[in-house]
């Protein structure tokens, strides 16, 4: 639901007021900048990251190591959710692993990553690459699973069959649920790239953060969180409109609540 | 010669919830070229089971079906089937969703396009060409679902109630519009209903048919002069054929009650 425009300055308020507050505990309340650095500080250390390019390099590694695991995710997922959903064999022996690994913390895989990766950029991808699987295939298996078994008869009915069923009708109908998939995918690569630079790495945003921490430049660690809520953010934001844009059918059936 | 021959048809669903259940039995009726037959009788009866037979998306468990005297193996576009749900694709325009079996067939584009004009005018759709099925009403998609299932030319149409979830008034015009289109397809249909004066209003026959496991109890020659024009409704004759088939129905209806 898109609110009226003269509604949208709402939701800018409590970012705007938390700020403020801050801010003012900071300057006007004794508490330890080191602990709280108020956000004047923090922004004037972000427009100094900005200003010498200093954090750009960071962020472009951080998205390259994140789009590398997300890519391969993504090629992966589709292809295994769809043998899956494709044949009941291939479910059987498939489904069994997929449940046992999908429990596990992406971060209990790391020391198992380092080990088989090195601390390279190989087991940062594979970290991600694990984060980014499950949502991916699971989507992919329940959309297809998913898609109206009448809808289908009514497509054989119109001669389609075989691959033609998969192609112009199943995959068409489950594109909705697999984009989910692929959107929250672009969430976690985001969650565990940061997570995994902070324990292994000389680049990317998250060892930004947490070298500012290790160095006690609390100003220059919050300016790195804002650089992360940005990014999350924006990247959010991007996969919406892909999504909306794909599937503008679907939105507005939701939205609609109709019988298609 | 019949175009559609049904000789101790028996149907059994072997899974799913209504495992073992036997749908029809001792199921006969042969239906000529270009006739109009309705088939009524009380709810879960088997109506809906012989339509999917005679469409080859279900497979008989015993007895013979013929079509223009070949057994029925599987789905043909020559036999489209139309339901309540029109089931059409949300993310194909009106003309997408008519082009459908076109598609199907590899039908080259210029000539898609041509007959789906043709199809699409027959149903009085002229203009919504480009629409998308959330943005149509009720009425206007089963016209297209009708438009797609008649695209391929096929000798048999067969419709499952297809406007048992329209209002009264939007079900009274499309009836006039399927005599037109009937006509002007020159097709043979079989009709789904559970409203008797639909029935007898539509049809050149009406099946009775029993309780499950359902068949044919009774096959009535409607004889009104065609064209049908509303007014019938009123006649006596009409009014006749109403009541004797009703009493037909009522004495399954009061089976199925007393058991209860």
């Amino acid at each position: 639901m898109t609110l009226p425009m003269k509604y949208k300055y709402r939701k800018i308020i409590s970012p705007i007021c938390l700020m403020v507050i801050w801010e003012i505990v900071g300057r006007f309340i004794w508490v330890d900048p080191f602990f709280f650095p108020p956000p004047s500080a923090m922004f004037k250390e972000l427009y100094a990251m900005i200003i010498t390019g200093e954090v750009f390099p960071h962020i472009a590694i951080s998205i390259t190591r994140a789009l590398s695991g997300y890519i391969l995710a993504a090629v992966a997922g589709l292809t295994i959710g769809l043998l899956v959903a494709w044949s009941s064999a291939v479910e059987d022996i498939i489904d069994p692993l997929i449940e046992l690994i999908r429990p596990i913390s992406t971060f209990a895989l790391v020391p198992v990553m380092f080990i088989w990766f090195g601390i390279g950029n190989g087991s940062k991808i594979a970290i991600i690459f694990k984060a980014c699987f499950f949502p991916i295939v699971l989507n992919t298996i329940a959309g297809i699973k998913g898609v109206d078994k009448k809808l289908i008869q009514a497509a054989r009915s119109l001669g389609a069959n075989g691959s033609q069923l998969w192609i112009k009708v199943l995959i068409p109908a489950a594109l909705p649920m697999i984009v989910t998939g692929m959107r929250i995918s672009t969430a976690m690569s985001m969650l565990a790239i940061v997570g995994v630079e902070m324990l292994a790495a000389d680049s990317g945003i998250g060892f930004l953060v947490i070298d500012a921490q290790r160095t006690f430049a609390t100003a220059r660690m919050f300016a790195g969180i804002i650089v992360i809520s940005f990014l999350g953010f924006s990247l959010d934001r991007i996969a919406r409109i892909i999504q909306n844009r794909m599937l503008a059918w679907h939105t507005e059936t939701s939205l609609s609540g109709g019988m298609v | 010669m019949y175009l559609i021959e049904a000789e101790k048809l028996k149907k059994v669903y072997a899974e799913g919830k209504s495992k073992n259940t036997i749908a029809i039995e001792d199921f006969n009726l042969k239906v000529k070229e270009r006739e109009f037959t309705s088939i009524v009788g009380p709810s879960g009866c088997g109506k809906s089971t012989f339509l999917l037979l005679v469409s080859g998306l279900e497979k008989a468990t015993a007895g013979k079906l013929y079509i223009n005297g070949q057994p029925v193996n599987g789905p043909d576009p020559l036999r489209s089937i139309v339901f309540q749900e029109y089931l059409l694709f949300p993310w194909k325009t009106v003309r997408g969703n008519v082009e459908f079996g076109l598609e199907i067939k590899r039908i080259p584009k210029k000539k898609r396009r041509e007959i789906s004009s043709a199809y699409i005018e027959l149903v009085g759709l002229e203009g919504f060409e480009n629409r998308y099925p959330h943005e149509l009403s009720g009425g206007m998609k089963q016209r297209v679902a009708i438009a797609r299932a008649l695209v391929n030319k096929p000798k048999v149409i067969l419709l499952d109630e297809p406007f048992g979830s329209l209002d009264a008034l939007t079900r009274e015009g499309l009836q006039t519009e399927l005599l037109r289109i009937w006509h002007e397809a020159k097709c043979t249909v079989l009709f789904v209903t559970h409203s008797i004066s639909e029935a007898v209003y539509l049809s050149d026959k009406v099946a009775i048919m029993s309780k499950r496991p359902g068949r044919i109890k009774e096959l009535i020659t409607i004889d009104l002069p065609r064209p049908r024009t509303k007014d019938m409704f009123v006649s006596s004759e009409f009014r006749e054929y109403e009541r004797y088939l009703k009493e037909l129905v009522w004495e399954e209806f009061n089976d199925v009650t007393n058991e209860i």
